[in-house]
């Protein structure tokens, strides 16, 4: 299956991009009144993303090297990840109070960005590491 | 006579004949299964292997898990090889190489087309005769072929323990380390897997070029290959099939123009039933339900994860404590049993419901017989972990552990607790139908078929236990099957019929006369393929070409009332459409619906592409028996289940709310899924098997050089993203659940 780990790579870093992409462009544009946003076939393309990049990201971690976690940067990941959608989900639901919602969407902006840090330098500290 | 008398006369006769020609075929196969020898000795006098040790090594391989980690003639697990296939192979392979070396001086592999092909011409003739002597019981073998025997016995001793050497092997196959730790289990099993390879390799007696499992599994190396009676049954299966469409589509076109169509009541006429207290007692069967389910999937996805990490789990080393063979066991079960307390909870949900009648005691009845599922459910399944972690021993797993014949795999004493249980199902369910049954209405014929339907589910687990701990593996497969095969494509479709249109009957949305004879009819059409087509699981487990002849054109019956099943899914929408009140059956119908879809796609489609002799040699056992077992399996019977529970739910909470959101979600998600993990996964891994198989031969296809492949890992985790949306299905079906007993509110 390692044969296969550049394609994987690249599947899991267009779809967390996209995922970004997506999710930021909705929330803003629902923050606006638009309706586009909460369209089923919206929400569908967002979780065919997901589930595409959920999926990726299982099989990075069961080919590589366990070692390559040793200092926890995974879990830490994890957790930012689960946080990011909480804060999204939140976010979009047109019921929240608008100054609630922009605060969640900053929330889940700073999180999608940490995870990025970490995920490109394999620590904890992410962009603060050198 | 009236038609309805006919219809009844005629399924009768039907049965006494089928049921006939099935105990007689079963007969046919007890007579003519393989034979165990007494001993088996090497031309110098040698004692190989005793009866003792092939039984014991039965015995073995059943307490680990049996058909849950690999199969035998092509039944069970599929990760793991098929034993036989691999065990015939690699003898054939060690007797080649070492003429080879001698001949030529190099392995088997090594050599060219012409040597390769004169070595093993030569090796055919001698390899496939028969030289068990009946009278004495003593099967004789060449001291080269005992030498051949001995180094795949070492194989599989070193595969089985914790030997470094085979742990790459281990870890494709989804083998705990120690699988079978006592080194003396080890040698008994190597008797079982070898005389199962005999078998699969020896020509019957008078018989020259059939082996005693219809030459399966197809091994070019000695000539096993596809029968002539093979080839001929699967022409004439395609035959009745076609002919037999052409029959019903014939019937219908006659039968249903004249149906006259019904004024649907103008309010829900279930609307406000009074609830007994042995149909609130219910409610905890559907909980158990969810509950169950959720955990088959997780199961489920635990057992596809082992093919791409075969002892571990994200790191977790799960094989350790959770090896494949059980979170397999575990997830066909509850398979089963959720489905089944489904229809046991609606069983006793409608009984009074239809009878408008509570019998005495009914609800502790009820509430007993709960109590006893869920002693047989942790009892059975702690059992089987007891058993596969081998600390347990052989007398006592098959009790209490693991009997290893798949879907009929707990204990002998759980299986025995759950045929009683059945038993007092159906004498609960019974007693309170026994009004309905009395009356004289002409609802009568159709409550008694459903009744019928319900007693036969009952008593056919009872063919469960016609076999015991030292039963041939020929007649556990007959028994076996009884169960399996006669609930499924048998029982189970004419409880489904019957229930569905009694649930139409009594909304008023159809004459219980017509009913009565469309669901006779459907059963008799069911019946005349089910029944005896059951011997197409039966092709390869020691049956004759007579077993294989009736197999295949009966089973291609059981494909034709599946090919017109769009008549009744539209019938249904049209019922659904009739008036404003019948939306508040939406859901159980969208479910039903999905029954019609899945019994074309996942049991008539898919179901076909495995049945026929020819396609079934080369496909039992490879991944396209789980893409029809899954879309077949959940597709049909798992819909049918939930769209009864949704049924029965709408009136255990009658004057709730339902969240329209969250059922939608759920049953896209559930048919989504499916679809995904069907195409994406199941369908493309069975094919390049099929192609590995006719290549190279049918072990070929099972092993782990082939099976290892990045591809085959990159296919299963093709499987997540469907995977992840048919258990977000299930999720949300338990959060509507959840919500009905806690945030629902009540109508307007």
């Amino acid at each position: 299956m390692i044969e296969f780990y550049p394609q994987i790579l690249l599947v899991h870093i267009w779809a967390i991009s996209l995922s970004g992409a997506l999710f930021f462009t909705r929330a803003l544009a629902s923050l606006f009144g638009a309706k586009w946003c909460h369209l089923l076939g919206v929400r569908i393309l967002s979780y065919l993303i997901d589930t595409t990049l959920l999926t990726a990201a299982a099989i990075l971690y069961t080919i590589l090297p366990k070692e390559i976690f040793a200092n926890g940067w995974l879990h830490l990941k994890l957790l930012l990840v689960v946080l990011y959608i909480v804060f999204g989900f939140v976010a979009m639901r047109k019921s929240n109070p608008k100054n609630i919602r922009v605060i969640l969407l900053l929330l889940s902006a700073i999180c999608y960005v940490l995870i990025i840090g970490i995920a490109i330098n394999h620590h904890p500290l992410g962009w603060f590491y050198s | 006579m009236t038609t309805t008398k006919k219809l009844w006369l005629g399924l009768i006769s039907l049965l006494i004949v089928t049921f006939a020609i099935m105990l007689g075929l079963g007969g046919d196969l007890f007579r003519t299964k393989p034979p165990i020898p007494e001993k088996i000795v090497t031309q110098s006098g040698q004692l190989l292997y005793s009866k003792d040790d092939i039984q014991n090594g039965q015995k073995v391989w059943q307490s680990m898990g049996g058909m849950e980690l690999g199969s035998i003639w092509g039944h069970g697990a599929l990760v793991a090889p098929d034993w036989s296939a691999d065990w015939l192979h690699r003898e054939i392979v060690n007797i080649l190489d070492e003429r080879a070396q001698k001949q030529f001086g190099k392995n088997f592999a090594a050599l060219d087309e012409g040597q390769q092909a004169l070595l093993s011409t030569n090796l055919k003739i001698e390899f496939r005769k028969n030289t068990y002597n009946p009278n004495s019981g003593v099967l004789i073998v060449s001291d080269e072929r005992a030498d051949a025997i001995k180094k795949t016995a070492a194989y599989y001793d070193s595969l089985f323990s914790s030997d470094v050497k085979t742990h790459q092997d281990r870890e494709t196959f989804a083998m705990k380390e120690g699988t079978v730790p006592d080194a003396a289990r080890r040698h008994e099993m190597t008797a079982f897997y070898f005389w199962t390879a005999w078998a699969a390799g020896t020509d019957r007696p008078e018989k020259v070029g059939v082996s005693y499992t219809n030459n399966w599994p197809y091994e070019p190396l000695i000539g096993n290959k596809v029968t002539s009676g093979a080839y001929v049954w699967s022409l004439f299966s395609v035959l009745f099939l076609i002919a037999g469409i052409g029959l019903l589509g014939w019937h219908y076109a006659g039968w249903h123009a004249k149906e006259e169509h019904l004024v649907p009541p103008k309010t829900d006429p279930l609307k406000g039933i009074q609830l007994t207290p042995s149909m609130k007692a219910t409610a905890k069967y559907f909980w158990v339900v969810i509950a169950l389910m959720l955990v088959q999937i997780l199961l489920g996805a635990t057992t596809a994860h082992y093919q791409v990490e075969g002892q571990e789990a994200y790191g977790l080393k799960i094989a350790e404590f959770l090896p494949y063979s059980l979170t397999r066991s575990w997830h066909t079960q509850l398979a089963v049993l959720w489905i089944a307390t489904a229809w046991l909870g609606t069983g006793l949900y409608i009984a009074p419901a239809i009878s408008g009648h509570e019998p005495k005691f009914q609800a502790l009845g009820v509430n007993f017989l709960f109590l006893c599922l869920l002693i047989i459910v942790v009892g059975a399944f702690a059992g089987q972990w007891f058993s596969v972690m081998q600390k347990m021993g052989l007398a006592q797993s098959f009790w209490f552990g693991h009997q290893g014949w798949e879907y009929v795999d707990i204990g002998r004493f759980w299986q025995m607790f759950l045929f009683i249980g059945l038993i007092l199902w159906l004498f609960l369910v019974g007693r309170a139908l026994l009004p309905a049954l009395k009356r004289k209405d002409e609802l009568k014929s159709i409550v008694s078929l459903l009744f019928l339907s319900t007693i036969a589910i009952g008593l056919m687990y009872g063919a469960g236990l016609m076999y015991g701990s030292n039963s041939h593996i020929s007649v556990v497969e007959y028994w076996r099957w009884w169960v399996v095969h006669l609930w499924v494509e048998g029982f189970f479709e004419v409880f489904a019929v019957a229930v569905i249109s009694f649930l139409f009957v009594k909304l008023g949305l159809v004459r219980g006369e017509s009913a009565t004879k469309n669901v006779l009819f459907a059963t008799i059409v069911f019946m005349a393929g089910g029944v005896i087509g059951m011997f197409h699981h039966l092709y390869f487990v020691g049956t004759t070409t007579a077993g294989v002849a009736f197999g295949a054109a009966f089973s291609a019956l059981e494909v034709v009332p599946l090919a017109l099943i769009g008549f009744e899914a539209y019938e249904t929408v049209q019922q659904s459409k009739s008036t404003e009140w019948m939306k508040r059956y939406k859901f159980p119908i969208l479910f039903f619906l999905a029954v019609s879809f899945w019994n074309l796609v996942g049991a008539g489609l898919f179901g076909f592409l495995i049945n026929t002799p020819i396609a079934l040699y080369y496909m039992q056992g490879l991944n396209l028996t789980p893409l029809h077992g899954h879309t077949a399996l959940f597709g049909v019977y798992g819909m049918l289940g939930i769209g009864l529970m949704l049924f029965c739910l709408r009136g255990l909470r009658d004057e709730y709310q339902w969240s329209e959101k969250l059922l939608n979600a759920s049953f896209w998600a559930f048919n989504i899924g499916l679809s995904l993990m069907a195409l994406c996964t199941l369908l493309p891994m069975g094919l390049l098997q099929l192609s590995a198989a006719f290549d190279h031969g049918y072990w070929y296809a099972r092993s782990a050089e082939f099976m290892s492949k990045p591809i085959f890992d990159l296919l299963v985790w093709m499987r997540m993203p469907g995977d992840l949306i048919f258990a977000s299905g299930s999720v949300l079906l338990a959060l509507f659940v959840l919500s009905q007993w806690t945030i629902a509110k009540k109508d307007k």
